[in-house]
């Protein structure tokens, strides 16, 4: 049999039972467009969240002290063996290393002319607006200073701080007090906006050395560097544990690549998109009930039919191929309608909800394709074989 | 999709020459058990048989006698249980599914009693199947079924569907798919039991027209009146052949 | 017809089409199971955390160093703050009137090594009522002795995999361990309590307060634990906490009191909104099981044509057909639905008995919305076939059923 009547056959056979063939394609199509909207939304989700991290930049390695499994709030907590700025200084000496910047976090409440506000306090340095693609709307960001020598009290605000305490006046060359002590404001940051509901410009900028005095700290939460492009990331990192260790005679921090981590994340996201995919593949399973029961139904009203093809010499596994077929069919119906119902919501969230994370990719959309294929192959493999294996003299007299 | 079938209109394999010259069938202590709880029924029993090529045989009997039994062996539709069947020549107890479909394909026409048409294909479509299963394609089969709806006189009605066509229409179009690929022997079932007397006797005709032309015809009737028509009229009675009457050819 | 002739009726349809009766339960087994079983396992996992916070007790409240204004409530758990939390804070909170006990608490890393084995380990500074709030049993020997706040007695208690990683399996009892430069001596062991709050208490070093301070050099506390006596003072108390830290910082008001129902009630409401998420995905199939019974009930009406039109002729009214019917697919549903709810109950009360720790337990309202909405899907989805049946003409339903 050639191809073109193969599918010729199996689409005058579908159009015969159009309201069943329909509505197997219905249960499908919501199989699929349930999978596919789920993993567009779990891929837009993870593509949101890896743009939020990278906005930074990618190539940063962080260092923090303390070697242990407590992972992320080492650099919080208080240490017996404190990273220091003079740390930062020595590492800036590594080739390949561009900018180094040490970081202090903690709160702060500003004050100016009587008004309050309680913000974020970053301890940094001269390097962070290069560093973390952050820019300057006023003035200027914190100055280099030598390495060793004591920072000069100025602090940079970000957008909602700068508003919050000044309104519409310039802020430049303001002195504000923070902590008991003040500082003179050089420089206010763009908006940023939020990242993951953490605001970043209700932020103060103040020296790094300033923030340990301010914040009684020896130690340096974490000190950020970033590389130049194409650097051997192995021999970058070994060349920093060695510096530190020469520094302080033993191996007692942690070493963490942007990209280590955004790879974690990365697969923790993708794990949960599979596993959203699967909640979605319930209703898929279901589906393919369906396709079961409309050929199974179909091969029993059409023994005639089956009789009559084997009486014809149509070979059995020709047989089998014809109703398989009409089983891929249904199923590629309703994983196009599917795939077009995905699209639709798309199309419906450009319009009234741009933010919407829904990224449908065309590798998930043949993914979503070929599993309709597969689904079709499995849930018509039983009733394609029965209706191959019927016995000819029966189904021919059963009309 | 595309199932190798040797059958192709440039090379139709025909029987080759030196089994053309066996008999068409030969059957030889043929049995066919059937197993009905504890007990064996012996549609066929021991039936010896040798069918000529051109051959047009009746057979004839009660309900139960064996001859839907017969007929569905010759059509290599059912298997015996014991005994041997030689189709032109060739023995087919122990051919695979897949050759004794093979066989069905290129020797063997179908007519049954309730036609079997396909509803959801047209006269024609119902007409080229056993093209179509074969591979032929859309220009060679048209050609092959245009002159069968003319020698049928079904060419006005060659885009209806079954049930916009009279049953002697039905049957006619059956027959057309049955000798669409020139089988050697043709069987026929009952082939017009659901007939009135007008349609049944054009039907008998094309029947014998195409006997006349060659095909071994084998039809199955309760009618005497047509079981009477044929050359050589079979009689079963419990699974035996009890007649085997040669009639002259003078009683068409 | 009476009601009893109509379930047997259609009790008698459904056994007679055994395998689509097989596949409609099916679907909905796999809807309805589907569904309680993700709610669940969503409901275990909430009550799972709440467990755990919960074993912080209802009448804890937590400061915090430091204050924020920015949007979205997040309390600033981490970072540092200008003025530190003293000890003196402490005391002063525990002079207020209803509080029950009050706890400091520093953090820090630190390298402990004991003959020969080194690790670094969390090293967590407070005092004996630490142990009560937090609800922390000593194993062998004795918790944090119940002594002044400033008395750095070199004493340790540590976690039960600590123990192991530094003494194997030796006594740790009254020997000593080394952090940076000095040395404390363990007093007691704790019992394993697995994961908490995010620390792993087995990997700790507990210390009194005093020797934390001077081990990290470091007067500012990380956290202070306060319990309340009753549940109904924890408003007036929090904002007499606010109000005397207030005084001691110079007229700030620079530190967060958050209650354990504040942290509880953020998880909690997440925690529900993924269970009802995830419940609702699973709800689809139940969509995709509608479809079916309206597949079936649509080839039933077309395979029965001749039987409508024979009760018809016998004398059935519209709306008996059209029940009839009905009444088929709800009874399927009822079936499937009963099905898919033991089923699931089956698996949940199996993983109960794998998992002691994991309340896994399919909520009333999962439960009742499952099969409601099987029920209620076959209604919806077997009406317009119902109705199509009921319509038939009895003359062309009796003439149907003549082969081609």
């Amino acid at each position: 049999m050639r191809f073109t009547d193969g599918v010729r056959w199996i689409v005058t056979a579908l159009g015969t039972g159009r309201s069943r063939s329909i509505l197997t394609v219905v249960g499908i199509a919501i199989g699929i467009a349930a999978v596919a909207l789920l993993t567009a939304i779990g891929e837009g989700v993870r593509s949101y969240v890896m743009t939020e991290f990278s906005q930074f930049g990618t190539r940063i390695i962080g260092v923090s002290p303390g070697k242990n499994v407590t992972g992320g709030i080492g650099g919080i907590l208080s240490s017996v063996r404190p990273l220091t700025v003079d740390d930062a200084d020595a590492l800036r000496r590594i080739p390949a290393v561009e900018t180094v910047i040490p970081v202090v976090q903690g709160v702060g409440e500003l004050e100016f002319e009587g008004r309050h506000r309680n913000v974020k306090v970053m301890g940094v340095n001269a390097d962070m607006p290069a560093a973390w693609n952050f820019r300057v709307a006023q003035g200027r960001f914190l100055p280099e200073v030598q390495a060793g020598a004591a920072s000069s009290p100025y602090v940079v605000l970000g957008h909602t701080a700068h508003q919050e305490l000044f309104g519409d006046r310039s802020a430049l060359g303001r002195k504000v007090r923070l902590g008991g002590r003040a500082f003179r404001v050089i420089g206010v940051i763009e908006p940023k906006g939020d990242m993951l509901g953490f605001d970043l410009d209700d932020i103060a900028y103040i020296p790094a050395d300033l923030a340990l005095q301010l914040f009684n700290r020896e130690s340096l939460m974490e000190i950020d560097l970033t590389f130049a492009a194409g650097a051997d990331m192995v021999k970058l990192q070994a060349d920093i544990r060695r510096r530190l260790i020469d520094r302080h005679g033993r191996e007692d921090f942690t070493v963490t690549t942007q990209d280590q981590m955004l790879n974690s994340l990365d697969s923790i996201l993708s794990v949960l998109t599979l596993a959203v995919a699967l909640l979605g593949s319930i209703s898929l399973l279901v589906g393919s009930v369906g396709i079961v029961t409309t050929l199974t139904t179909s091969v029993q009203e059409r023994r005639g039919e089956i009789g009559l093809l084997h009486a014809l010499g149509a070979p059995r596994q020709q047989i089998l191929i014809l109703f398989l077929g009409e089983s891929v069919a249904l199923s590629l119906c309703g994983g196009g309608i599917g795939i077009l119902i995905l699209l639709a919501c798309k199309g419906v969230a450009l319009v009234f909800y741009p933010a919407f994370p829904l990224t449908p990719q065309p590798l998930y959309i043949a993914l979503a394709l070929l599993l309709s294929v597969g689904i079709g192959l499995l849930a018509g493999a039983t009733p394609a074989y029965r209706a191959s294996i019927l016995n000819p003299v029966d189904a021919l007299r059963s009309e | 999709m595309v199932l190798a079938s040797g059958l192709r209109p440039d090379s139709e394999s025909r029987p080759d020459s030196e089994s053309r010259s066996a008999p068409v069938v030969r059957l030889s202590q043929l049995n066919r058990y059937f197993q009905l709880g504890d007990q064996t029924v012996k549609a066929l029993d021991g039936v010896d048989l040798v069918i000529e090529t051109g051959d047009y045989l009746s057979v004839m009997g009660p309900s139960g006698s064996g001859k839907s039994t017969l007929l569905n062996v010759l059509g290599l539709l059912d298997r015996p249980t014991s005994g041997d069947y030689f189709l032109n020549g060739r023995l087919t107890t122990g051919l695979s599914e897949s050759e004794l479909a093979h066989h069905r394909q290129i020797a063997i026409g179908f007519v049954f009693q309730s036609y079997h048409l396909i509803p959801r294909l047209s006269a024609r479509g119902n007409m080229e199947l056993p093209l179509v299963l074969a591979g032929w394609s859309p220009a060679q089969r048209r050609q092959r079924v245009d002159e069968m709806l003319d020698r049928l006189q079904l060419s006005a009605r060659a885009d209806h569907l079954p049930r916009q066509l009279s049953g002697g229409q039905r049957q006619r179009v059956a027959i057309g798919r049955a000798v669409m690929l020139k089988p050697s022997i043709l069987l026929a079932d009952e082939p017009t039991g659901n007939l009135d007397t007008h349609s049944g006797a054009e039907v008998v005709r094309i029947l014998e027209e195409l006997n006349q032309e060659g095909i071994t015809l084998v039809v199955v009737t309760h009618d005497q009146a047509l079981g009477a028509r044929a050359a050589r009229q079979l009689r079963m009675v419990d699974g035996r052949i009890v007649m085997d009457q040669r009639v002259d050819s003078g009683a068409t | 017809m009476r009601f009893p002739d109509a379930l047997a009726f259609a009790l008698q349809v459904i056994r007679r089409q055994r395998f689509r009766t097989a596949m409609v339960m099916l679907a909905l087994i796999i809807g309805v199971s589907a569904v309680n079983l993700l709610t669940g396992l969503g409901e275990g996992a909430r009550r799972y955390v709440v467990g755990e916070f919960s074993s912080l007790g209802k009448n804890t409240l937590i400061v915090l160093p430091g204050k924020t204004e920015t949007k979205g409530g997040m309390p600033p758990l981490v970072g540092e703050a200008p003025r530190d939390l003293t000890l003196g804070d402490g005391l002063a909170l525990l002079r207020i009137p209803g509080m029950q006990s009050v706890a400091p608490l520093i953090i820090g890393m630190a390298e402990l090594s004991s003959g020969g084995r080194v690790r670094d380990s969390l090293i967590l500074g407070s005092t004996s009522e630490f142990f009560r709030i937090r609800q922390l049993k000593v194993k062998l020997g004795k918790a944090l002795p119940d002594q002044d706040w400033d008395l750095a007695a070199p004493v340790a208690v540590i976690g039960t995999q600590l123990k192991k990683e530094l003494f194997g399996t030796s006594s740790a009892l009254g020997k000593w361990v080394r952090a940076d430069q000095r040395r404390f001596r363990v007093i007691g062991i704790l019992e394993s309590k697995g994961v908490a709050l995010g620390h792993n208490l087995d990997e700790v070093m507990l210390i009194p307060i005093a020797s934390a301070q001077t081990l990290f050099n470091q007067a500012g506390l990380f956290r202070i634990f306060a319990d309340v006596m009753h549940e109904r003072q924890i408003p007036a108390v929090r904002q007499r906490m606010l109000e005397v830290v207030k005084a001691r910082h110079d007229g700030v008001e620079d530190i967060t009191v958050i209650t354990q129902d504040s942290v509880l009630a953020g998880f909690n409401r997440i925690l529900r909104l993924l269970t009802v998420a995830v419940g609702g995905i699973a709800a689809i199939s139940l969509g995709v099981a509608g479809v079916l019974i309206m597949n079936i009930m649509l080839i039933s009406v077309s395979q029965r044509t001749s039987e409508i039109g024979l009760l018809k002729a016998l004398g059935a009214t519209q709306s008996t057909i059209r029940n009839l019917f009905l009444g088929e697919a709800l009874l399927l549903a009822l079936l499937g639905a009963f099905a898919g709810t033991v089923i699931s109950e089956l698996l949940l009360a199996l993983g109960r008995l794998s998992f002691e720790s994991m309340p896994l337990q399919t909520p009333l309202w999962a439960r009742l919305a499952s099969v409601s909405l099987a029920l209620g899907t076959a209604v919806i989805f077997a009406w317009i076939p119902s109705v199509r049946a009921s319509r038939l003409a009895p003359v062309e339903a009796l003439g149907s059923g003549q082969g081609v």
